[in-house]
């Protein structure tokens, strides 16, 4: 009998990886955040809300975490979420609904979590991504692997819980630097653009006016790479999942 | 964490840990375990229902070949299980798309037999309306002991409708059911890896059953 490794429970998935997003998250749970969860394969993104709002185990505490689905996840996301709040996507990497949801929830000042099988996604799409490599995200979805991940990300955040000390937010060592005053650039959604070359962006969850001047004619929707007050790159253009983008 | 010699006096003092390191590594063997007993629970289940799976997938390849339709249902995560097989069945990685249809999603129809009846009805009042012979249930509980789970398989039975259970522990009162044709039981005390392992079941169902209708000559 040939055995198709599609369908192999043999994967590895990424224990370091769990462990320090479900860090993260506990703290962004302990600091009042609010989980949104928005996936390629929908059944997942009510499995992954419905563990943390009532967990299966008596006695473990229920979290704020809500499934967000239809047409438009985006604008419900921007309309619903806080700055520091959380986003988990569960998907694969070249998932577009779930790629620009993520891109836009930097600017919304969103912590972002990324679950997901198959290639890798390139870096810097997510504070945290945890990946199984080596499969078929298609089939991985359906083999157990994906809601492993998830799982295992409520059972290390339940546990996290247990050691108040260390939900407090983190202290930034001396010489890691902050994002917000180093010489990144950032992430920027844009809300507004006036005659001029000014347009008012939200980075961060926070609402600037930038100098739009150096990038191609922008328009509400639009992200753009901010530095200094400036728009530096147009990343993205439209709405989300507007007109002549891709769809899955 | 502490060093110092009196840090016996202080018995709350993992209250005030602040390092996070040692959790992490402690969060990360966890994990590793966690998914070393997934990964032999999905095998060890795999091997185990081989047999019953086979004639499951072949009962119900040949209930799609002659037009019937599958139901899915089940409660909470087990919801979101029976229609992600939904959409394992309607929108496959690969082969053919199959009809499929989770009770598990429409708000009026739940919220008003769970108001005006009462929960144990929700599956079971549904079959009523849409299931004919030669159709297939699949439902899923963890316990095995989902009471509407449970009636939901005593109408299909009725209605000569296929069906297939998929539970966890020592299969409760599902194991038990003679409304129930194939019970797929995953040994394990742990609602999370018998959701995994269910997965796992469920994939090579749906791949077996594809597999009997290529065989089968259907269309």
């Amino acid at each position: 009998m040939t055995v198709d490794r599609r369908f192999s429970c043999e994967e590895s998935a990424p224990a370091e990886e769990v462990a320090a997003a479900a860090l993260k998250l506990a703290r962004r749970f302990a600091a009042g955040a609010t989980m949104w969860c928005a996936a390629q394969w929908p059944a997942h993104g009510g499995h992954v809300a419905v563990e943390f709002v009532h967990p299966v185990i008596v006695g473990k505490r229920a979290l704020p975490a809500v499934h967000v689905e239809g047409a438009d996840v985006a604008a419900a996301v921007r309309l619903l979420a806080r700055p520091g709040d959380v986003l988990v996507a569960v998907s694969a990497a070249d998932d577009a609904r779930v790629g620009d949801l993520l891109a836009r929830s930097e600017a919304w000042g969103l912590t972002r979590l990324w679950l997901g099988a198959g290639p890798r996604p390139p870096s810097g799409r997510a504070e945290h991504v945890v990946w199984i490599e080596g499969v078929d995200p298609a089939f991985a979805a359906r083999s157990g692997a994906v809601v492993l991940l998830y799982h295992l990300l409520w059972e290390l955040t339940q546990v996290v819980f247990e050691h108040p000390g260390l939900l407090e937010p983190r202290p930034v060592p001396a010489g890691e630097g902050c994002i917000t005053c180093s010489d990144e650039g950032r992430v920027g959604e844009v809300r507004a653009v006036d005659e001029g070359s000014r347009a008012e962006v939200l980075v961060s969850g926070v609402p600037e006016t930038i100098d739009v001047s150096l990038v191609d004619p922008v328009g509400p929707g639009d992200l753009v790479l901010v530095h200094a007050g400036v728009a530096l790159t147009a990343l993205q253009h439209g709405p989300s999942a507007g007109p002549g983008e891709s769809r899955p | 964490m502490s060093s110092e010699p009196t840090s016996f006096l202080y018995p709350f003092i993992e209250g005030d840990e602040r390092d996070a390191s040692s959790l992490v590594a402690d969060l990360a063997a966890s994990a590793r375990a966690k998914m070393a007993d997934s990964r032999a629970l999905r095998v060890a289940t795999l091997e185990r229902c081989a047999d019953s799976l086979a004639r499951a997938a072949e009962a119900m390849a040949d209930r799609f070949a002659r037009g019937g339709r599958l139901f899915a249902f089940g409660n909470g995560g087990s919801a979101t299980d029976a229609a992600g097989t939904v959409e394992l069945f309607r929108s496959p990685p690969g082969g053919r798309s199959l009809p499929a249809i989770s009770l598990a999603d429409d708000r009026a129809v739940l919220t008003a037999l769970a108001n005006d009846i009462g929960i144990d009805v929700v599956f079971s009042r549904q079959l009523i309306a849409h299931a004919r012979a030669g159709d297939i249930a699949v439902g899923f509980s963890t316990s095995g002991d989902s009471v509407n789970v449970l009636r939901a398989f005593e109408e299909a039975w009725r209605r000569q409708v296929l069906t297939i259970g998929l539970c966890g522990y020592e299969g409760g009162a599902m194991a038990a059911s003679e409304a129930v044709e194939h019970c797929l039981v995953v040994r394990s005390d742990s609602v999370h890896r018998i959701q995994e392992a269910q997965d796992a079941l469920m994939l090579r169902l749906w791949s077996t059953v594809q597999r009997c209708m290529d065989q089968g000559g259907t269309r």
